[in-house]
């Protein structure tokens, strides 16, 4: 998933970047308001944490104005002092969840994955599509009730397909959430990952869970079965 | 006496009353002597006319008159009477309106002299001049003679009563129409402080932010320096609370990088990372803690009245958001009048606290009641059907994160803040079962 991180703690910034990059996620940092605002305007993302006592433009002014830019991503914000006038300011301007500063790191993903499940119109943490289920929470995956194992960056391309089960992802589309911005695009690195996938997923080649649409993408074939 | 008005009025009534009084007394006295006077005056005449009538004996010597100048002189008990007395002996002659009563002259006057007195003779008061007359005979040897003429005081009587009542109607009427036009009067000049007052409430009522209207210059010093005490309040509580976030975000920050490089290195096979871990979450509850107790404004006297049912919708939806994945049911029953005076800050933080925790705690319901109360307040209700809390951990509860040693994980420390904050206002935060299961919290502010 493509993140933005607005924090103006460079530490901190850089801190999160690290761990949500490992987690697998694409993420851009900025370090004030108005450089937040032109990477939410910018860029095509699927979340933003925003910190709400930023320099130049506050956290929640840039929420009200990404949301007045008809841009419709989760939004999660941290608070240092935690009091409940920030909160509610914060939620009324748009965004979707807080966190109180300090967070543990587990926490923080917990939420952006609750976030990033329900922007795409999951409201259970559990994803079922026929005998595939993935859980957001704990990061497993069972097929037919038998658990598979995956790697991190496998892990985030299955959830990023199943999350938009049904619709065609581009290659650019999906190298873009999943790595920065200048990652090299020409390599092949995405097909050997969706190779492996299907291999694991289905050995037999019996599901057939993830087609290839030439010259067009992938698509998450199996229907969601809740939701 | 804790009105002006009051004050006023009594104070100018009671001189009034004294200055009106006095003057009765004085008109009273005046008229009395001038009365008396005439009552002296037409005594004489009488005697004068008993005089002119009195008859002459052959030898010259006086006999008593026979005609009588004055028909009452005849009329028994008519209240006018005379007597003729020679010095030294018995009465010469009495008037037949004495009816067989006897009075000696109250004192012999020599001639030309007389005396006017007052007193009683058989119940009656009456008025007397005795006038002292020599009468000379044909052998030129002088009589003297003491002529007495009394009346009765009831016709004086009369005379005063009359003239009392009068003056006292005409000062009686007087004070009224005056004590009206103070009262007036009175009503006029204190307005503007009645204003200012009103102005006041309304502020107090949330109506208005300043005293605006119209006052005179006496006053104007008063409301202008009332502006600027609001003016500065505000000033300061907004410069408070924003260096206080400003401490919050630098404190805070700094931890969070803290905490996040222990998990990071927690392969490390260090205790220490746990250690400092677990110190980190202590040091950061007591900031919260001890921040959030900062913050907390307490009543103002000038502060508007917060609409409880509004902060409660807000944090509402709020909470929907943030809970979507577990969207509890919400009852909610505001009353949209109730008020709370006091700042909004502290209220949003009393019921964030309290509703997250009934968000938390809930399996499927929240029900909410605002109601204004009786005699001023408002009370708050706040249940859920979740596990509840048992009557012996209520105060461990609301104890957590009051003492700085405690080493309590994070959790829970709402409760005990919003407790916290409700003993600042002077409230009451209780505990009950709920009818839904859970718990019943009830706040009174």
């Amino acid at each position: 998933m493509h993140i933005l991180v607005v924090e103006d703690e460079a530490q901190l910034r850089e801190q999160l970047r690290e761990r949500l990059r490992a987690a697998g996620h694409a993420v851009d940092v900025a370090a004030d308001g108005e450089e937040g605002l032109y990477y939410g305007k910018e860029y095509p993302l699927d979340l933003a944490i925003i910190d709400i006592g930023l320099p130049k433009l506050s956290g929640i002014e840039l929420i009200r104005q990404l949301r007045a830019h008809d841009r419709h991503f989760p939004i999660l914000i941290l608070t240092a002092r935690g009091n409940w006038q920030d909160k509610v300011d914060g939620l009324e301007s748009g965004a979707d969840d807080y966190l109180v500063k300090p967070f543990r790191f587990e926490e923080l993903e917990a939420r952006l994955n609750a976030l990033l499940r329900r922007a795409s119109g999951w409201s259970k943490p559990v994803l079922d599509c026929g005998p595939i289920s993935l859980d957001t929470g704990k990061q497993s995956i069972t097929v037919t009730g038998k658990p598979v194992d995956l790697t991190a960056f496998e892990y985030k391309v299955l959830e990023y397909l199943m999350l938009h089960a049904g619709e065609v992802i581009s290659k650019t589309e999906l190298t873009d959430n999943l790595y920065e911005q200048d990652y090299d695009r020409d390599s092949n690195v995405l097909e050997v990952f969706i190779g492996r996938l299907r291999r694991k997923l289905d050995p037999d080649n019996t599901l057939t869970p993830i087609e290839t649409l030439r010259g067009r993408g992938y698509r998450f074939r199996l229907d969601a079965s809740n939701g | 006496m804790h009105s002006l008005q009051s004050r006023l009025l009594l104070a100018a009534s009671l001189v009034l009353a004294g200055f009106l009084g006095a003057t009765g007394l004085a008109l009273d006295k005046a008229f009395r002597v001038s009365a008396e006077a005439a009552v002296q005056d037409r005594l004489q005449s009488y005697i004068y006319a008993l005089l002119a009538s009195a008859d002459e004996a052959e030898n010259g010597r006086m006999l008593p008159p026979r005609q009588l100048p004055e028909p009452r002189f005849s009329k028994p008990d008519s209240g006018l009477y005379a007597v003729i007395s020679k010095h030294d002996q018995q009465p010469l002659w009495q008037s037949s309106s004495l009816a067989g009563r006897n009075f000696e002259p109250t004192t012999q006057q020599p001639p030309g002299e007389r005396h006017f007195s007052r007193f009683a003779l058989a119940g009656m008061q009456l008025y007397a001049l005795d006038f002292g007359v020599a009468w000379g005979d044909d052998s030129g040897t002088e009589t003297l003679y003491t002529f007495t003429v009394a009346e009765d005081t009831a016709v004086f009587q009369a005379e005063i009563d009359s003239f009392r009542t009068t003056l006292w109607r005409w000062l009686g009427g007087m004070a009224v129409v005056l004590l009206l036009a103070q009262g007036a009067i009175l009503r006029w000049g204190l307005r503007p402080l009645r204003t200012v007052t009103a102005d006041l409430q309304q502020i107090e009522k949330g109506g208005s932010d300043r005293l605006d209207g119209d006052y005179p210059r006496e006053l104007a010093g008063l409301t202008s320096s009332l502006n600027s005490l609001i003016e500065h309040s505000k000033v300061v509580q907004s410069r408070y609370r924003n260096s206080l976030d400003d401490l919050a975000h630098s404190l805070k920050t700094p931890l969070a990088i803290l905490q996040s490089s222990c998990v990071d290195s927690k392969d490390a096979a260090d205790d220490s990372h746990a250690i400092v871990s677990e110190q980190v979450d202590r040091m950061d509850e007591i900031i919260h803690h001890q921040l959030q107790r900062a913050a907390v404004s307490g009543r103002s006297t000038l502060a508007k009245p917060v609409a409880v049912g509004r902060v409660v919708e807000r944090l509402l939806r709020s909470l929907d958001k943030v809970y979507r994945d577990k969207q509890p049911r919400v009852k909610q029953r505001l009353d949209t009048s109730a008020s709370f005076t006091g700042d909004e800050a502290d209220l949003t933080e009393i019921l964030g606290n309290l509703l997250e925790n009934a968000y938390k705690y809930c399996s499927h319901t929240v029900q909410v009641q605002v109601s204004s109360r009786q005699h001023g307040g408002v009370e708050i209700s706040i249940e859920d059907d979740g596990p509840g809390i048992a009557a012996d951990q209520v105060d461990t509860v609301l104890q957590r994160g009051t003492r700085m040693d405690e080493s309590i994980p994070g959790q829970g420390i709402g409760l005990s803040m919003a407790n916290e904050i409700i003993g600042v206002y002077g409230g009451q935060l209780t505990f009950a079962a709920s009818p839904l299961g859970g718990t019943l919290l009830r706040v009174v502010l």
